[in-house]
């Protein structure tokens, strides 16, 4: 099935698998070898999903893998530019650089080391932490590109927040893309949150537009252990030329709160997240929030599943998407309630405006519920701003522009007054007028 | 199921085996399937030559065919090959009297208020002189004759008007669409067929009851619905009384057609056998029903109240082509004991100004599981289209699924699109206030089901609704507790 894409690429890819597997100075612990040959063996099998896979029906992903793509290059040389503009560069806290999943301490500025760990991924595979996490077991089916990234991972990050440890500012990881070659990078991360701790970490990317694409393939683990509280924020704009498929596992321990936030915006040309979690204790608390402003060619595919597995548990899940240009954007959420997992409140709302013709929103919120005693519903909407709204605003003297991003930002509040930090709600909301400026509707 | 290929060999190895070329006098094929059945079902209906080509073509559509995977249940392995796919309708009645007939079946029929001589009819029985089905389906079918109404079973539409079905056949549902399509395609037996024409307003309901030599028309029913120009019809489907059959797969194939300012409107009360507790030998009920709104300002309505089967997969679909016009789809869907519903509906808009509104009731009881699947589709050129979706489930216990899979697409910035969904249980607050005031648990339990479907059942015909409502009570009779 690899045979779909580019003949060098795939001999890249294998070439990568051979050298994790028979590599001499690497750490290779032994639960590791057989989860890598069973992911690897997986990919090879399946190959990049196709159209035909359900849960990449409206993706199709070739045409952005169709380069002559270098697979995880050994590359120590690029060094992320000091002044790169990325995305929430401004916002306080300490700073994770990673370079194509390459964690790079020199740049970083990191918290005090009684506060947390912070280590590459491949130093720390033999933590009873790490080896947890990767042990599960995962469908690959959904998406094959999680069963390439485990087999070939040898970047990436690892969080650990200890017991009762609440780090004092943000974590923010910033991945900087690009290089001479058109580059494939994949990148495991593990973030732990310990019993009792508390954290947030926002993540920003960062491409200059004038080294070729990359596309970046990135899998992140997490835990949230009893009583602890993880704020993940990611802020995705980049240049066009950054690709990625971003997949987030994460599971919940007993009166947890996981607050995910994915921004979208105007850039890169693909974005493919899958944000997962598993509800596996009592009293668990969860919110998604995502909000996606899409223009000229972007494809933006937000996929979320979550899985309830004890009673007792509230998640929530609150997708926007603006559309403009020839931008497309899918959402696909699935709440599964197992059972025995009685008063389950789970919600899902998913709400849409198109600004043009040449747009397309494919939107699927899904329930699969098996216990009786819960209250779950969901609600998609499509449709356009309202005439007559702008017509008030209008007559108020506010130009059309005006009249018209501020209407979006009000669409848009609901997902970012969610937001503790103001100083990224006002990033966010500068950034939609930018954008709504320019768009004729 | 086998390959193509062992069919294949099967049809050359059995080719000259049998031959039962042109064996008019046959009565009931022997089971199997291949290119000798399709031309003898022809042969024996003395069908012109386009309408054997076309079941040709649906037949090898149909080896062509993969059984579809997407489905949220595992679909049964169907024996293609042991099915006979052709049986003379039979006149002989299975029974002489109500006596014979099984005490537990009249209980409900009872119960359900159906008059004796119905029930005799539907249990099977033979009909005494003083209830002549016969001459009151005569009457009507004047009457209907006065107004330029085609009524009548697509046998006979082929042989009296054949230019309309060939215009038509296969036009809303072509003979590959789906494998259970193409092989109704190949080998349907008989269905209705129903014309009318322009600016006539059909003064009765139309249903398969009235309609002689109704009985039998098998498990292959192809049902054809043309409106033309400004006309309107209301056609029911099924029968809430629990009916007898002996074949256990059921493929039909319904097709709409309605032109500027026409208006159809299709109700279904499905209740066919569900299968034992364990949930063995119960009806599959796969139809594919699509209607097509053609012309501006026409719309399509499809009704369903489905109860029985042990397998209920359909889509009652529409596409909303011509400007203006209207789509809707009202579904209530009761699942108990070991049934499997995976039942919804898809909506094509085209046409500019289209319309379409979703309701869909599940219920699930028992270890049921009952889904509800759905596409809404916006064309680039369906200028301020507009859809609104609601699809509730009401659990009962909790060994039982309900899931809801929509599928919303827009390429249009004018458009509006709304979808709402609510899973829940009934109240115990609702069960204990209507307790308190005399009313046992399981007559409330029917009483808030009922509510809970009102919004679809009120829009079937009102002798079926009252008959519908009594049907959802007695459906999840014993599933409280």
């Amino acid at each position: 099935m690899l045979a779909q894409i580019d003949v060098e690429f795939r001999e890249q890819i294998l070439n990568d698998y051979q050298g994790v597997s028979e590599c001499q100075v690497c750490d290779k612990p032994d639960y590791l070898v057989p989860i890598r040959e069973v992911a690897f063996s997986f990919f090879q099998e399946s190959g990049f999903p196709t159209l035909k896979n359900e849960d990449w029906k409206y993706t199709p992903v070739k045409r952005y893998l169709n380069e002559p793509f270098e697979v995880d290059q050994e590359d120590t040389n690029t060094i992320a530019p000091a002044d790169a503009p990325y995305f929430g560069k401004q916002l306080p806290g300490y700073k994770i650089v990673m370079i194509n999943g390459r964690f790079d301490p020199e740049q970083s500025e990191l918290p005090d080391s009684s506060q947390c760990t912070i280590a590459p991924i491949i130093d720390v595979l033999r933590e009873p932490t790490v080896k947890e996490r990767l042990s599960k077991s995962r469908n690959y089916g959904a998406n094959p590109f999680l069963a390439m990234n485990t087999a070939l991972f040898t970047k990436g990050i690892y969080i650990h927040i200890p017991k009762n440890v609440k780090i004092d500012h943000p974590i923010h990881l910033v991945h900087y893309a690009g290089g001479e070659q058109k580059q494939f990078n994949i990148t495991k991360n593990i973030f732990v949150v310990e019993e009792g701790g508390e954290a947030e970490i926002i993540e920003s990317y960062y491409h200059s537009g004038h080294a070729p694409v990359s596309f970046r393939n990135s899998a992140t683990e997490i835990l949230v252990e009893p009583n602890a509280t993880l704020h993940h924020i990611k802020l995705q704009k980049a240049h066009s030329n950054l690709r990625m498929v971003e997949h987030t596992e994460v599971e919940q321990k007993q009166d947890s709160l996981y607050n995910n936030y994915t921004f979208t915006l105007p850039g890169m040309n693909f974005v493919r997240n899958n944000l997962n979690l598993d509800i596996n204790g009592s009293n668990i608390e969860s919110h998604m929030y995502g909000l996606y402003l899409t223009n000229e060619n972007q494809l933006v595919d937000n996929h979320t599943l979550v899985n309830h597995r004890e009673p007792d548990c509230e998640s929530n899940q609150l997708y926007k998407g603006i559309l403009t240009d020839r931008s497309r954007a899918v959402f696909n959420g699935k709440v599964y309630v197992h059972s025995i997992a009685q008063k389950t409140n789970a919600f899902q709302q998913n709400n849409n405006i198109l600004f043009s013709d040449d747009a397309a929103i494919y939107s699927k919120p899904q329930l699969e519920i098996f216990a009786d005693d819960v209250k779950c519903s969901h609600g998609s909407t499509i449709g356009q701003l309202d005439d007559e709204a702008l017509f008030y605003l209008r007559a108020r003297g506010l130009s059309k522009a005006d009249a018209q991003s501020m209407l979006v930002n009000a669409f848009a509040f609901d997902v970012t007054e969610k937001l503790v930090d103001e100083e990224i709600k006002a990033m966010l909301n500068e950034e939609i007028d930018k954008v709504m400026t320019g768009v004729i509707s | 199921m086998r390959t193509e290929n062992e069919i294949i060999d099967d049809f050359t190895t059995r080719e000259y085996e049998h031959g039962f070329v042109t064996d008019i006098d046959m009565d009931i094929l022997p089971p199997g399937l291949n290119e000798e059945v399709v031309a003898f079902i022809s042969a024996k209906k003395e069908e012109p030559e386009w309408l054997l080509e076309w079941r040709m073509k649906g037949y090898q559509a149909f080896l062509k065919s993969k059984m579809p995977e997407w489905q949220n249940f595992k679909a049964p392995d169907v024996d293609f090959q042991g099915i006979s796919y052709y049986a003379a309708p039979k006149d002989q009645p299975k029974y002489d009297s109500l006596d014979e007939v099984d005490p537990e079946l009249l209980r409900t029929y009872e119960r359900l208020g159906i008059p004796l001589e119905e029930q005799k009819l539907l249990a099977g029985v033979a009909v005494d002189a003083v209830f002549d089905s016969v001459s009151i389906a005569t009457t009507y079918k004047e009457e209907l004759g006065k107004l330029g109404i085609i009524f009548c079973s697509m046998s006979e539409a082929v042989k009296n008007h054949p230019e309309l079905v060939r215009k038509y056949l296969g036009t809303v549902v072509p003979y590959s669409d789906n494998i259970y399509a193409s092989l109704n395609s190949a080998v349907f037996s008989d269905g209705s067929f129903v014309y009318i024409p322009e600016g006539v307003r059909c003064p009765m309901e139309l249903s398969t009851y009235f309609r002689i030599n109704a009985q039998n028309t098998g498990q292959f029913e192809r049902t054809l619905i043309i409106a033309e120009k400004d006309s309107y019809v209301s056609y029911l489907e099924g029968c809430t009384a629990p009916q007898r059959d002996e074949n256990q797969l059921h493929a039909a194939v319904v097709e709409l057609v309605a032109m500027e300012g026409a208006e159809i409107k299709y109700s279904t009360v499905q209740n066919w056998f569900p299968g034992d507790e364990e949930g063995k030998g119960g009806i599959y009920n796969f139809v594919t029903k699509r209607g097509i709104c053609k012309g501006d300002r026409s719309k399509i309505s499809w009704t369903q109240v489905e109860t029985g089967s042990s397998i209920t997969w359909k889509y009652p679909s529409v596409i909303l082509k011509g400007d203006d016009s209207v789509g809707e789809f009202y579904s209530v869907a009761v699942t108990k004991g070991k049934q499997i519903a995976d039942t919804g509906t898809k909506i094509n808009h085209i046409g500019k100004n289209t319309k379409s509104r979703i309701i869909s009731k599940g219920i699930s009881a028992g270890y049921s599981n009952n889904s509800y699947r759905g596409l809404v589709q916006i064309g680039k050129g369906a200028h301020k289209a507009r859809n609104f979706t609601q699809c509730d489930s009401l659990l009962i216990g909790n060994r039982c699924g309900a899931h809801t899979f929509p599928y919303i697409e827009s390429r249009n910035k004018t458009a509006m699109l709304e979808h709402e969904a609510t899973t829940s249980k009934i109240g115990e607050d609702q069960i204990f206030y209507l307790n308190q005031r005399g009313i046992d648990p399981e007559k409330a339990v029917a009483l808030i089901v009922n509510g809970y479907a009102k919004e679809v059942l009120s829009k079937l015909p009102m002798e079926f609704a009252v008959e519908a409502k009594k049907l959802l009570a007695l459906t999840l009779e014993g599933s409280v507790g």
